[in-house]
């Protein structure tokens, strides 16, 4: 079958995190003004999970982030926007027929990928994670146009190369997950976007009845982080160290998880709906988001000397449980706040 | 994989991707910047990847001296693990834990190895043998 080339008139913007900035250039390209933080807001991209009976590269797994595609799902949901996600196929050559369909209707597709084999992604980076997101917004012949929101311009990759790393293997296997919107109406409801979005958040971080989610979650890290140069001594308990600040560090927003962007998400909806909790919400996530960055400028400090640690890893495990603390007030300050 | 695996930085701004940062400032105000990632990123990247290197020369060492088998030194150098290589070759990881050692590794088939191989984006011949 001969392939006709598409390029679809898509605006490329940078943006902190894969998937709330692809969501959010989903949107505008349908006409919908939707900045990073709001798509982020409603999609409660906020998480945290602790989890040390998994290993992720040697070192025990953690997440600032939601599960891949929640994002992108939740906002469609909130907002009552009809799209469609194409959760796995079966086979890799369907998969990529089905996204050149798409783009034939000129129709801007979400992908899931995975990281280890993205040929223009900085050689540093390039480790086993596969929840990261792109864009397919064209194609010329084998060559297919991509938009990823970590990197400053659109990138092009191979159909072999695409079809590789939309079928990296290891935990959290895209399968070809592929994601689109169909069309958007006129009217959006933003306010009870929001309002769905930070109840959803709040519930995902301080109520959850399981001990590794949420702020509980970063307790028990704080707690264990005490415990690591004993066990495990000072080269382990630093690599350990290290993976936790590479997950917070992972790609934009330079060492705060995420946290910046959920303020900034407070600060936009407060001053649209004119709320003062909201507000000063997002001042008390602000502050929380410096001392995570703080925190992660004194660990590094311990990275860099590996076998003579800097720092006291207790010092670290006590500032790691003020963070939770801070950050717990911030979700008790937004739980009971509903717009109206 | 033809990248080096440790990627050594030569320029100071570590590699060319900038990116987009969030700031919060003292107004209490959300900043947007574009810059380049600073001294403690690169000092965590970098211990990952020296990490890595240590324990793929290491599993090479091993490999050399007849106490593993190949499987042990390719999963090193795409920093795998015995659970992540089940995943990715689909064998379960008890098999994959045996195949690990050479009395079990010379006795596989061609199939299998067919798989792993697959899964280390390698040909058989490479696989049988380490340099």
């Amino acid at each position: 079958m001969e392939k006709k080339n598409v390029m679809i008139n898509y605006t490329h913007r940078q943006a902190g995190h894969c998937e709330s900035g692809a969501t959010s250039n989903l949107m505008n390209f349908y006409g919908v003004e939707m900045s990073e933080q709001m798509a982020f807001g409603i999609g409660t991209g906020i998480y945290f999970s602790y989890l040390p009976f998994l290993k992720l590269m040697f070192a025990p797994m953690m997440s600032f982030r939601n599960f891949p595609n929640t994002v992108f799902h939740r906002t469609m949901k909130y907002l009552e926007i009809d799209a469609t996600v194409i959760k796995k196929f079966n086979d890799p050559k369907e998969s990529m027929d089905a996204l050149d369909r798409n783009l034939d209707k000129g129709i801007p597709t979400g992908c899931q990928v995975g990281v280890f084999n993205l040929t223009f992604f900085p050689p540093e980076y390039r480790m086993h994670y596969n929840m990261h997101n792109l864009v397919v917004f064209g194609r010329e012949d084998n060559i297919y146009h991509i938009s990823d929101t970590v990197m400053e311009t659109p990138h092009i990759l191979t159909y072999d190369d695409l079809l590789r790393v939309r079928w990296a293997k290891g935990a959290f296997a895209p399968k070809g997950k592929m994601y689109w919107i169909n069309n958007v109406k006129k009217d959006i409801d933003f306010k009870t976007g929001v309002n769905k979005g930070i109840a959803k958040s709040v519930y995902e971080m301080i109520k959850v009845p399981f001990w590794l989610v949420g702020i509980k979650g970063i307790r028990v890290m704080a707690k264990d982080i005490k415990k690591w140069p004993k066990k495990h001594g000072n080269e382990k308990a630093s690599f350990y160290l290290g993976q936790i600040l590479r997950m917070a560090e992972d790609f934009g927003t330079g060492g705060a998880g995420f946290r910046y962007i959920f303020g900034a998400f407070l600060k936009e909806s407060g001053e649209k709906y004119n709320h003062d909790g909201l507000l000063e919400a997002s001042d008390m996530m602000g502050k929380t988001a410096n001392k995570w960055r703080e925190f992660t400028y004194i660990g590094a400090r311990n990275c860099k000397n590996r076998s003579k640690p800097e720092e006291d890893y207790g010092m670290l495990g006590d500032m790691l449980r003020e963070i939770a603390n801070m950050e717990e007030k911030v979700y008790q300050r937004i739980d009971k706040i509903t717009l109206s | 994989m033809e990248q080096t695996s440790n990627p050594v930085y030569t320029d100071q701004r570590m590699g060319q991707s900038r990116e987009l940062f969030y700031y919060y400032d003292q107004d209490g105000r959300y900043v947007k910047k574009v810059g380049f990632h600073g001294e403690p990123t690169r000092v965590i990247l970098q211990q990952a990847w020296d990490t890595f290197a240590e324990r793929s020369e290491a599993a090479r060492q091993k490999v050399l001296a007849g106490k593993a088998s190949p499987i042990v030194y390719y999963m090193e150098k795409i920093f795998a693990d015995p659970m992540n290589l089940a995943m990715m070759a689909g064998i379960p990881i008890w098999k994959v834990k045996l195949h690990l050692r050479p009395a079990f590794f010379k006795r596989l088939s061609e199939r299998t190895l067919q798989k792993y191989a697959q899964a280390f984006n390698i040909t058989v011949e490479q696989l049988k043998k380490v340099e």
